[in-house]
């Protein structure tokens, strides 16, 4: 079941000439310039359709490395590229869902959706019908009208998620989509996202710092710890979606993993060099990092 | 009781500042007053005109260019706070006593009000909604058209709100003092004080309050509190 590996290239069989594809390698990010880098030496690359989760605690540098991918940001070292070109800045073959959805609120949900078409030049009926087709996908057909303020936490994020569907990117990413919602709804969430996924087989990147999260919705999840940002354990989750939120399985394995991430940041950081090693400060610290994984479940 | 004299020693009747209903009625029936206040209220249509025009420019000027802000901020903060009427005397000597220089103490009291306060209010929009719509393709002049004016509706309908009682203000204190061609309402208040028409004097201000209410009971108020409801930001009754 659950492995951590240390190679990158997997799923061989999935399609090479698909698009979607996102590479980052050697990434660096230090925002002070000084002291301990954001994230460090981080290489990861996505292959198309694929559904990649990074976990890791807050501050960890899992946002700022969505942020690179977005093109919001730029590395001091090392590229990001979508399928073989150099990202040089934000554009709607990456698109985005935040944490706290970013709706337009001088807008109604179905001119939320609409505006990345519209600012591509679609014309007026070929918006129209693709927003409509969006909207079914999230289940929102009856809310187009409303204003975001007269939507829910969790009609909110489907918006966002239609807005950044519509205009069909090689890449979906998403950070902390869920993490502002009740347990029911990010539930909720959780399934329609994998039909989502199922049905539209984008590559998506999604960042969220719970290990439940991850376990429910990855292909393979990047494990990541802080000070400085990197990437700590890589893990295939080989169950088929969409999948059973409730099921024995899933739980059995996010304990499993959840121990396999303790182990591992042990682990690593036995093999750390003296100087790098990193000294709990009090008892506690060490299962505040684990329970931070753990949490939202 | 009362011992006023005026300063040509005639005694002052105690209770003389108290019009009667029917002078007051009488005054802004008649036919000066109405004209006096087409006139003003075609000064302020004009004078605001340019003043939310050079104000919003100014103001965005200030919320995107860091270092101009820095160097023009405090100042209009400070010519902000100069009441209005301190504009006459450059008023009078740059354009004369004129229309131009009654939009002149218009322009200039109600200008920095608009500017600021836009420029405040813009600050307060959230930079995920940049951050969306650069991720949507809007960037360049459709980040301005698409994404930031729209964002910035709410700060712009109360800075609005604001530099119209500015607009207001400026113009009456404007037209108090300086006595062009044509008069206005503020011209009517100093002739009612030249005459001691008390009646006058109270119909003249009355009608300015009822202006400036009406204004802003049914122009600002309303369309500041639609953009607030379609944005959320109050809970519709």
């Amino acid at each position: 079941m659950a492995r951590p590996t240390s190679g990158i290239l997997r799923n061989e069989t999935s399609a090479v000439s698909a698009r979607g594809r996102l590479t980052l390698s050697n990434v660096s990010k230090n925002f002070d310039g000084t002291g301990v880098p954001a994230i460090q030496d981080i290489t990861l690359e996505c292959q198309p359709g694929e559904f990649v989760v990074v976990v890791g605690p807050s501050g960890c540098g899992k946002s700022t490395l969505l942020n690179i991918a977005a093109g919001m940001l730029k590395p001091e070292k090392g590229t990001a590229a979508i399928d073989g070109r150099l990202i040089q800045g934000p554009g709607p073959d990456r698109a985005m869902v935040f944490q706290d959805h970013g709706l337009f609120p001088w807008l109604s949900a179905a001119q939320n959706v609409e505006f990345g078409l519209k600012m591509a030049g679609f014309s007026r009926a070929d918006r129209q019908q693709r927003v409509a087709e969006a909207l079914r996908m999230v289940h929102l057909s009856r809310s187009a009208g409303k204003l975001v303020h007269e939507l829910s936490g969790g009609m909110r994020q489907r918006v966002a998620i239609a807005r950044s569907l519509v205009v069909d990117p090689a890449v979906l990413l998403m950070d902390e989509p869920f993490a502002a919602l009740d347990a029911q709804t990010r539930t909720l969430l959780h399934q329609q996202l994998q039909e989502l996924w199922v049905e539209t087989k984008k590559t998506i990147l999604f960042v969220t710092h719970s290990v439940g999260e991850a376990v429910r919705l990855a292909d393979r999840i990047i494990v990541m710890h802080a000070h400085p940002g990197k990437i700590r354990a890589e893990i295939d989750i080989p169950l088929s979606h969409p999948r059973d939120i409730d099921s024995r399985d899933i739980n059995d394995l996010v304990h499993r993993i959840r121990r396999e991430i303790e182990d591992e940041v042990n682990r690593v950081n036995a093999n750390l060099a003296p100087e790098d090693q990193w000294k709990p400060k009090a008892a506690g610290d060490l299962v505040d990092c684990s329970a931070n994984l753990g949490s939202g479940i | 009781m009362l011992n006023i004299r005026t300063a040509f020693g005639e005694p002052v009747k105690p209770g003389w500042p108290w019009p009667t209903k029917g002078n007051v009625v009488g005054a802004v029936a008649s036919g000066p007053l109405i004209e006096a206040l087409v006139v003003s209220c075609s000064r302020l249509l004009i004078g605001f005109a340019i003043s939310v025009l050079v104000g919003v420019l100014l103001g965005v000027v200030i919320w995107t260019i860091k270092s101009v802000d820095q160097l023009l901020g405090p100042l209009f903060l400070g010519l902000q706070t100069l009441p209005s009427v301190c504009w006459v005397p450059l008023g009078i000597l740059w354009f004369g006593i004129n229309e131009r220089g009654i939009l002149f103490v218009l322009v200039m009291g109600s200008v920095f009000a608009i500017a600021i306060s836009l420029r405040d209010g813009m600050r307060t929009i959230p930079p995920i909604y940049r951050r969306a719509g650069l991720m949507l393709g809007a960037s360049g002049w459709k980040q301005y058209a698409y994404v930031l004016l729209p964002a910035s509706l709410p700060a712009l309908a109360t800075s609005l709100r604001q530099g119209f009682s500015f607009a207001w203000r400026s113009l009456m204190g404007a037209e108090l003092i300086l006595a062009a061609q044509r008069h206005g309402l503020g011209f009517l208040l100093e002739i009612g004080r030249s005459f001691a028409d008390v009646a006058q004097v109270v119909a003249v201000m009355m009608m300015m309050v009822i202006i400036g209410m009406l204004a802003d009971r049914f122009i600002f108020a309303p369309a500041e509190r639609r953009v607030h409801q379609r944005f959320g930001l109050v809970v519709a009754e």
